[in-house]
This record gives structure tokens, sequence and C-alpha cells, in this order.
């Protein structure tokens, strides 16, 4: 089991020796039990780093995040940066790396084992009654803090469905890591939550996204979480045009309206489907899309039936190796063709 | 399918977009034309320069804009005068096809063909059956903008 | 943006279209849609006259692009795209809206005829009111040409581009050049001399002023593009000086050390120092480096010392070349199956059976017995010759799946050249099914059947041992459902011909993609069979497929014009609808990168870079980016995003 000393020590020897300007991890929130993720760039502050159920983020967004405001102020990265990383978290790194947004040798990755259990579900947990003020691991089980004592619930019960079918909890790009590699425990069969929904048929598989879709608010939360989706313009939607001295006029006005802004059924169902579209290949399951949506759609399944495919059809595995070409850039001679006439 | 097609009689012409690489399918579409090989004209056809060059969004796209149904054609594999644009379009185009059939969009609504330039009556056979398949399922609703 | 003045022209073609599209009304109504200033339609619009009214009219209205609404562009978009420009518009800018052979000439439906073509026509009508004003890119070209291998048809290749005035590097592995043609007797049908044939083409090689010969050499890299190559050969060292060297002989007498020879496949020997044959080009002895002594004076230095003239100098280095080039032509032949995969025959561990190329060298005047058939083992004369066709050749399941194409041709010759050297012998040759296709060929092979009366048996051998002094083969004769045994003096396996060793090496140094069974991939099967798919690479002979000498000539001679073509301006012209980046977008991901099929992007800088030369158009780029950063130029997104919409509206 992880002690997060161990962490903490790692943290504050990168910044006292210099070797990072940064550190990005997790702290404790400032309300109620989850964690929340920090950026420390001193020392002293190693000891506020945190390692618990709740620690959910994807903090790859993170280094997107200060890449562009490198970006934006011109600043030399001058030394790496380090991040603290699950193994679903470091491989979204590995894919930003495949992608060249920032090279190897500028990221300092703290590898943090899942092994075997994984994050929390909050909605499984208040569906057990359970309010916690803080939740810790412990072996196979967590540990809640409540106001009636500790409780301890074990993880499976309350665990993020997407860590249950987790099949690599490890992070295998590292350049120091914590915990055992428990990969090849499976606690539950990989993709069952999207078995369970196909089988429906179409008819009823539409009406269900139909009620999904309807209710999106095109707030962008998704897109906002989500690591790969750095792009400076979204091609769903024009708003965000990176107009820089380059830029002509005639670019301005031409630029392809696919999708309109409006929040209809229409224009929702085309901006998820062509997010998902860019997502195959690249997403590593980290689920925050769906953790963050306020409306509740189930994206999780989206994505996972892009990875599914990619996997079953093309023995494509997203975040798997640093010098892999993308999933659409790439093809195999016996790529499955029954379904062209 | 014919004796299905016979019951349905009602005026509804389904609308294709049919997207064409400009070397196999296109050039085959133009020999259907030089051996006068009739065939319903639902289809409209985009000639691109490479079934490679169709982007997902283009399918979503014609979709959006109320096609009733969306047919990507080229090359067959090893054909391809661009050499691998047909390989990385199968890619592609499989997991547009795939992930229109898991929202429950209709799975014929969508289609992909290889038509060699020598296939002119491949061609019209593949305009047909996507007709025959279209005219049952009705307008295309699910995906189109409601804007009249 | 100022509005479009698009001009619209509907051809009737007769009453091909008309008969059912109603052409005056897709006239009407495009003349209505937004952008078009101008429409009209006529009843022969590619004619004279036709071609003429839409100069007029693109002058009249102040047009700044057509739509031609009329059959397939493959036949007049040149047409209408020159005629533009005589009216003064960007030819880039004529769109044609195919409505004959994807429309009228489809359907009997007037109406709906009508709506379609209304809807193909009102589509170019977009796509033409986003068309930019393109110019071919002119890329400036080194009038050099690089041909690598020095058999027939790197030789063909190379006189017919120096005869065109080009320079030519001919660079060859080996130290003489002539490849595997140098070491045939004679040749079907017609039975004359390779030699004889062959070595007037070397020599002429060897005097032409425009070809530089670099024989013991090979390429080692390869950069740029169509036009301006850059090329690395490496010239290995054969430690004499062919300027010198008078091929007296006297270092070769002198010489202690006996290897077997290769020019003869082994049934002859030759020292560390030797001539590849007596009419090798360059005329020099080469000292084989990996025979010899230790090219030290103290160890041995026999030859040195014997040499009058002084040409041997062991102090010779590699030398590396750089060279700029504009086109290539790789010409690196093949090898013949080793006996060694076919077990089933021995596997090359039975004594006198040979292959096609041993005895090609038995039957030579310069050959191992000087052109008497005599079998290597006692050196007697075979009385029973057993020729085996298709050995390794079509067999998919173990060996090659295609079939060597010259095998059925080159054993009929054999047959013959036996019958013709001993006349009382029997001559068997067991084959599948003979293909003779090809000028005066199954004449031959019939001749050799009747005249010569060789004894065809069609089927396979099953087994192959030796006894007693013999060669015992065990076969069956499928037309008469009888098994054969022969105690053969002597067995010539026809064995498959394969790429040459090093085929996939120099593939991968030039980018230039192998079929599936490692031959060199053309770019079209049909339409560019001279062509790789890198621009500015051919390819000749035996490298892209097996075939005889004069299909190999033929193509040669079909390389060098290709490449006479390309060099024959000082720029080359290449299309300018080419993928353009959006650096604004571009985060440099480099999917497009590994998309390309012509490795025509680069990242500089972060940013993806299009190497317009190389870039030819396909789009693949444009539908991978997830960004939008990439399109093609006249086919942008925005322009089939538009070009959907007309076809729905």
């Amino acid at each position: 089991m992880i002690n997060i000393q161990d962490m903490r020590d790692t943290a504050r020897d990168l910044l006292a020796k210099n070797e990072v300007r940064a550190v990005i991890g997790y702290r404790r929130g400032s309300s109620g039990m989850n964690a929340e993720p920090v950026v420390i760039t001193d020392a002293a502050q190693a000891d506020e780093l945190v390692w618990d159920p709740t620690c959910f983020h994807n903090l790859a967004l993170y280094l997107v995040e200060d890449r562009k405001f490198l970006a934006h102020t011109r600043a030399k990265p001058g030394l790496p940066i380090a991040i603290v990383a699950k193994g679903c978290d470091a491989r979204a790194i590995v894919v930003l790396m495949q992608e060249h947004y920032f090279k190897r040798e500028e990221v300092y990755i703290i590898g943090m084992s899942c092994e075997g259990t994984g994050v929390l579900d909050e909605r499984k947990l208040a569906s057990q009654g359970i309010q916690a003020s803080n939740a810790a691991f412990d072996g196979d089980d967590y540990v809640f803090t409540t106001a009636q004592g500790e409780k301890r619930i074990a993880a499976r019960e309350v665990m993020a469905d997407r860590c249950l079918e987790c099949r690599i909890p490890y992070p295998r790009e590292h350049n120091v890591v914590l915990g055992e590699d428990k990969t090849g425990r499976v606690l539950a069969e990989p993709f069952a939550a999207l078995k369970r929904f196909e089988e429906r048929d179409a008819a009823e598989r539409w009406i269900y996204w139909e009620r999904q879709f309807d209710r999106c608010i095109r707030c962008f939360a998704c897109r906002s979480v989500c690591p790969m989706c750095f792009c400076d313009e979204c091609v769903v939607d024009s708003i965000s045009f990176p107009v820089t001295a380059q830029t002509t006029a005639e670019e301005k006005a031409n630029r392809v309206r696919w999708i309109e802004r409006s929040a209809v059924r229409s224009e929702n169902i085309t901006y998820h489907m062509t997010r998902a579209m860019h997502l195959a290949g690249r997403c590593v399951d980290c689920n925050e899309c769906e953790r963050v949506c306020p409306v509740n759609i189930p994206l999780r399944l989206l994505n996972n039936k892009m990875e599914r495919e990619a996997r079953e059809q093309f023995g494509y595995e997203p975040g798997a190796s640093i010098g892999a070409p993308a999933l659409v850039a790439s093809f195999l001679d016996n790529d499955p063709e029954k379904f062209i006439r | 399918m014919s004796e299905q097609q016979a019951e349905v009689t009602t005026d509804y012409e389904p609308r294709i977009v049919a997207f064409l690489c400009k070397w196999c399918s296109s050039a085959g579409s133009d020999l259907a034309g030089v051996s006068r090989i009739q065939y319903p004209s639902n289809a409209t056809p985009i000639t691109v320069p490479c079934s490679g060059s169709v982007s997902p969004m283009y399918i979503l796209s014609a979709l959006k804009k109320g096609a009733d149904g969306v047919l990507v054609s080229g090359c067959h594999i090893g054909d391809c005068h661009y050499i691998e644009g047909n390989y990385l379009a199968r890619r592609k185009i499989h997991l547009v096809k795939e992930l229109l059939g898991f929202v429950g969009v209709e799975q014929d609504r969508f289609r992909m063909s290889w038509v060699s330039a020598a296939e002119g009556a491949k061609y019209s056979q593949v305009i047909k059956d996507f007709v025959e398949d279209l005219r049952p399922l009705g307008p295309q609703t699910k995906l189109k903008a409601d804007r009249s | 943006m100022t509005k479009k003045r698009t001009g619209v022209f509907v051809c009737h073609c007769g009453n091909n279209i008309a008969a059912t599209v109603d052409v005056k009304k897709v006239a009407e109504v495009m003349g209505t849609e937004e952008g078009v200033a101008y429409s009209q339609d006529y009843v022969y619009m590619c004619s004279d006259p036709g071609q003429n009214a839409v100069i007029q009219s693109i002058k009249d209205n102040n047009l700044d692009s057509v739509v031609i609404s009329c059959c397939s562009p493959n036949l007049h978009e040149k047409t209408f795209r020159d005629n533009a420009k005589r009216a003064g518009l960007n030819s880039f800018t004529c769109e044609i809206a195919n409505i004959r052979e994807q429309c009228a000439w489809v359907h009997k439906d007037k109406e709906r005829a009508t709506e379609k073509a209304i809807k193909i026509s009102r589509s170019a009508v977009r796509r033409a009111g986003r068309d930019q004003a393109l110019e071919p890119i002119a890329v400036p070209v080194t009038r050099k040409v690089l041909v690598i291998g020095g058999g027939i048809a790197g030789i063909q290749a190379a006189l017919d581009i120096a005869n065109a005035g080009l320079q030519v590097i001919l660079v060859e592995k080996q130290a003489t050049i002539g490849g595997h043609m140098l070491q045939l007797s004679e040749t079907f049908p017609t039975l004359d001399c390779s030699q004889c044939i062959l070595s007037p083409k070397m020599v002429d090689v060897s005097r032409h002023p425009n070809i530089t010969l670099l024989t013991y050499s090979e390429v080692k890299e390869v950069s740029g593009s169509v036009g301006n190559f850059r090329v690395n050969i490496l010239k290995k060292p054969t430690y004499v000086d062919p300027e010198l060297c008078k091929i007296c002989d006297d270092c070769a007498n002198v010489c202690p050390v006996v290897v077997p020879n290769e020019f003869d496949l082994g049934l002859t020997a030759r020292r560390a120092i030797h001539i590849p044959f007596a009419q090798a080009i360059p005329a020099s002895y080469t000292l084989d480096e990996s025979a010899c002594l230790g090219l030290n004076p103290i160890r041995c230095g026999k030859c040195k010392d014997v040499c009058e003239v002084g040409a041997i100098n062991y102090d010779m280095r590699p030398q590396t070349l750089i060279e700029d080039v504009g086109a290539i032509v790789v010409a690196t032949g093949y090898d013949l199956y080793g006996q060694e995969h076919m077990n089933e025959l021995g596997g090359g561990q039975i004594d006198d059976v040979l292959d096609g190329l041993q005895f090609e060298r038995l039957c030579s005047a310069s050959g191992a017995t000087k052109g008497h058939v005599l079998r290597p083992s006692d050196r007697t004369v075979p009385k029973d010759v057993v020729f085996i066709q298709c050995v390794g050749s079509r067999d998919p399941a173990n060996h090659c799946a295609y079939c060597s194409k010259i095998c059925c041709m080159y054993t009929a010759k054999h047959a013959s050249l036996y019958k013709h050297h001993v006349p009382d012998g029997r001559a068997y040759v067991f084959y599948i099914d003979i293909r003779s296709g090809g000028k005066g060929y199954e004449e031959f092979v019939q001749r050799i059947m009747e005249d010569d009366e060789a004894i065809y048996l069609r089927g396979r051998v099953s087994k192959l041992y030796r006894k007693g002094g013999k060669v015992r083969v065990l076969g069956t004769d499928t037309l008469t459902g009888q098994n054969v045994e022969i105690d053969a003096d002597m067995v010539v396996l026809a064995l498959a011909m394969e790429p040459s060793k090093g085929t996939e090496e120099i593939a991968k140094t030039l980018k230039i993609g192998r079929d599936k069974d490692g031959f060199l991939a053309e770019a079209h099967p049909k339409l560019k069979p001279v062509e790789s798919v890198t621009a500015g690479i051919f390819l000749a002979g035996c490298a892209q497929g097996p075939k005889d000498i004069p299909e190999t000539v033929a193509q040669a001679g079909a390389a060098a014009s290709k490449v006479i073509g390309l060099l024959s301006q000082p720029t080359l012209s290449h299309a300018p609808t080419v993928a353009r980046v959006r650096n604004s977008h571009c985060t440099g991901c480099e999917m497009c990168v590994s998309a390309c099929p012509y490795n025509a992007i680069s990242l500089e800088n972060g940013k993806a870079l299009v190497n317009e030369v190389l870039c030819e158009g396909c789009g693949s780029c444009s539908a991978t980016c997830l960004r939008a950063a990439i399109e093609v130029k006249n086919a942008t997104p925005l322009q089939i995003h538009e070009m959907i919409e007309a076809c729905l509206a």
C-alpha cells in the first residue's frame, strides 16, 4: 500500500533540488470530502499533498493548462513540471506526448498505482447513505470518516465503474512510481456497462440517447475538463476561433459552421458524436466528462464504444506508447471491411 | 426486401448524398452513364479526391442537413490512386458507422462501397439497393436539424 | 469579400443531355442562385461557337468563375479550363458539373433528372464560388539521373536517357555491369548469343560521354524529392586502378587464394584478385577484400609485386560520393529462389542437380566447360537430363505464389540447347502447363517438342535422390496417370525468380513500396506500371516483377522516356491543388504526418509543413486532422460543406 509520506517526500525533494518548477497534485478540498487539484512550487507545500479515493481529477488537464499558459506568456518552460498521475492519467499524458503536445523530458511523472482499487463514485456512496468528511485507502477497502465515526466499505461496492473495469490500473509511463503493479486483477469485466447497454435494440437505443441529448445544455464542461480537448479552436464551436496576426479576414468569414450553437437535439447529437469520433483512440477512460456533466449525460458509454471498437477491431490501445501513430492516422492491411459493399 | 418494397407505396423519395472518389467510384459512375445503365436519381454525387478525404464531419453534416442516406464510395483496397487513402477511410468510416448505429440511427442510413472505374454496373446496383433499403425507413429525422 | 460573379453554362450535348434533362430550366434556376451573375444553355458547349460564347460571356459579364454543366470532367474539364484561361480567368476557377454520365444518361424521368441536374450544378456553383485562383507549382530540376543496377534494364535505361542528352550516373553493386543476362548462354526464342548482344551495349555505356559508371558501388542514402534528389553513394575499394590495369592476368596467376567463382555460380573457381569475366566493364581486375590474405605486403603482396604497371594499391579506401539528381531509375533485378528452400528436391545437396543459371554457364562458350555440356560431378556427357519447371513458383502453400513467367521459355531453350549439344541424349521436361505468350514463343516451344523431340511430361516431381551414379527422379505424368521414374544423369531446376538480395534495403532507402512478394511496387498496376509510388522514382526490369529480356528492355525504355519527359523542361509543373496548413489551428500532433501516403508533411517549428512538390492532394491529412488545420486547396471542408447543403436544398 502506498505511504502518502513517500509521495510528499518525492515532491519535496524534486522542488528542493530544483529538478522541477512545480508539482501538480491533489490537496484536501476546501469543503467536504473531495480532494482538489493543486500546483505547488515550494518544497514547504509538499505536506499539503494528499492521496485518497477522491483523487478523481485527471491532472493531465493541468499540464495542458500549463502549456497554454506558457504559450500565452511566451515563457520558456525551463525546468520540467512534475505531475501526480494514476494509471489512466499517465495514459492521457502518453497520448498528449504521442501528439507532441509536450516532450517526455518536459514532464516528471510521479506515478501512483491504483493497486487494484481506484477512485470513488460519489453517486454510489450517496446511494449507500454515507456522508463523509474524509476518505482513505486501506487495502481493498475505503475508510470514511463520518459524523457517526469511521466507516469501512469494500472499495468495489462504491468504486467508479471505470475503475472496476480498468485493465491497466498502473502508470506504466513514469519517472518514479509508488505502489505495486496489480495489472491483471480484474474487478469487473471490461466494457461491462457498455455490453449491458448494447443488449438494447436500435430503436430502444435511440429513445435512450434522444432523452440524453435533449438534455444537453451545451455548457461544454465535458470539453473543458478533457485533457484531449486541447485545441485552440473546437471544430464544432467556431466562437473560439483563434485569431492571430496572420489570420485573414477571409479566414474569419469562412470558418465552417458544422454545428450551430443552439442547444437543440440535432446540434447536440452532432456535437457529442463529433467529440466521440475525435476521442477515438485518444480517450483513456478517465471519465471526467461524465463526472462533471451537470445534466448527467452518460458520456462514458459513447467513449467506451469507440475504445472497444479500437481495441477489438484494430488492436489499438490508447496511451500505450509514445511512439505509436494515432488510431485514425494509421491502418492495418486486415482492418475489418465486412461492412463495405 | 423486394416484397416488402412492393408494399410501400408512398411518394417518399429518399435523398442520398454520395461521396465518390474521383479516380474509381466517380469514374465507375461515369461508366454506368456511358453504358446507359439506369438507376434511381435519388443520389446526388459529390466528387472528392479520395475516400480517405471524407471527414466524419461530412457524413454527420449531410445527415444533419436532412440526407436520408449517405454513401461513401472509393477504390478497392490495393487500387487507391493515392496508395493508401482508402485504408485510412476504411478505419475511420468503420468508426462512424458503428457510432451511428450505437446511438440508434438505422444501420441502412449509411453505406460504404468499393466501386472501381470498371464497375459501372456495380455502382448502379449500389444505388438501387441503397434506395430500396432506405424507402421503408422513411425520412431521416433523428439527426436532421429542425429548422425549416 | 466582394460578391462572386459566377457564370453557369448548361450544355444540351445535342440530345444527349437535353432528352432527359430540361436544360433550359437548369440554366434558369442557376440564374437565380446566389453568386451567379449569368447563365445560359447551348446545344454544344464544347464546340467552337460554344466555347467562344463562354469567352464572350465571361468578358461581357465580368465573370470571376464559371461552371459548365455538361459531360464528365474526364472528357472536357481541360477543354473548359483552357477556354476559361483564354478569357482571362484562372483555369482553377472553372468547375464541371457532370450532368450527362452521372445524370442524363442514367435516368429516364425528366422531372427528376432535371431536379438532380440542378442539384449537381448548384453544388458545382458552390464549389466554384470558393475556388482559389491557383498556378501550377514550378519546381526547378536537376537534369541528371541516377540509375541503380547495371543489368540489362539499367544499361538500357541509362543509354536511352544519356542519348537524350541527360547526364546519367549508373551505379552497380558488382565489379562489372551486365547482370544476369551476361551469364546466359543463348536467349529464347531466337537463340542468339546473350553476350554477343549485350557486350556492345556495355561498351556503349563505358564510352558514353553522358554516363558516369560507378561499379562496386552502392546507394546508401537518398533525400529530397522529385526533380531534386540528393544521393549518397558508397564506392567500395577494388584495390586496382582501372585506368592503369592492363588485364594481363599476371596478378591472378600468382594469387595463392582460390575461391568459388560467383559468375559461374560456383562451377569454377577464381583467385582473390580476379576479373569476373574477360569482357568485363570496366575492364579491370578487382581484389576481393574478403578473400585476400590481408592487403598487406608483409603477409602476401604477390599481386602487387608482379603488377608491372603498378595498378594495385592496398591503401585504397571506400569513398562516399554525393550526387544531386532529378530522377532515379531502380533496376536492381532478381535472384533465383534458393535451392536450399526446395527440401523436396534435395535442398541443393544433390550432385548434378543444377539451377537454370548454372545450366546456362554449362552451355556458355565462356563458361565452366567451355560450352560442352558435361555434368559437374564427373565431367561426363549426360545422356538423360530432366528439366523441372515451376520449382518454387505457383506454390502459395510452401514457396512463391506467383508465376515466374520466363521458366517455360527458358526450360524449352535449355532442352533445345542440350539436344543440340548431345543429339543422342534424352531431355525430359516436367511442367504444370506451358505459358508461351509472346512473339514467336509458342512456335519455339512446339519446335522443341516436335523437332528436338524433348519429352514433355505434364506433372510435378515429388522427389529427387541420388542412386548409384544417377539422380533418381520420381514424378507423375498426369496425362497418362502413370507414375514416372527416371534415372537422370543431370537435373535442371527452373527455380522461381525473386527480388534480388538487397531489394528490401533499397526500397527502404528510396522510401518506395514493395508488393506482397517483395518486388518493388508500381504506382498503379495498369496506368503507372513504371512509376514507383514516389514521384521521380521509376522502376525497370525484374525488380518490379518477373519478366523476360524483351519486356525488361521495353520497361527500361518506358522508364527512360518517363525520366526524359520529366526532365525535359527546366522546371517541373505540379498540380497546385495541394494541402495547405492553417498554422493558427495546427497543434503539431503529427496525425497528418503519419496519414500522408507520400511523406509530404513534416513538422517545422511545431507546425505541419507541406512539401508541395510531394503532395498529391489526396486529402487524407484533412480528413484525419481533428482541428481542421489542414485542407486541400479547392477541395476544402468549407467547399464540401456548402456542396452538401446544395445537394440537399
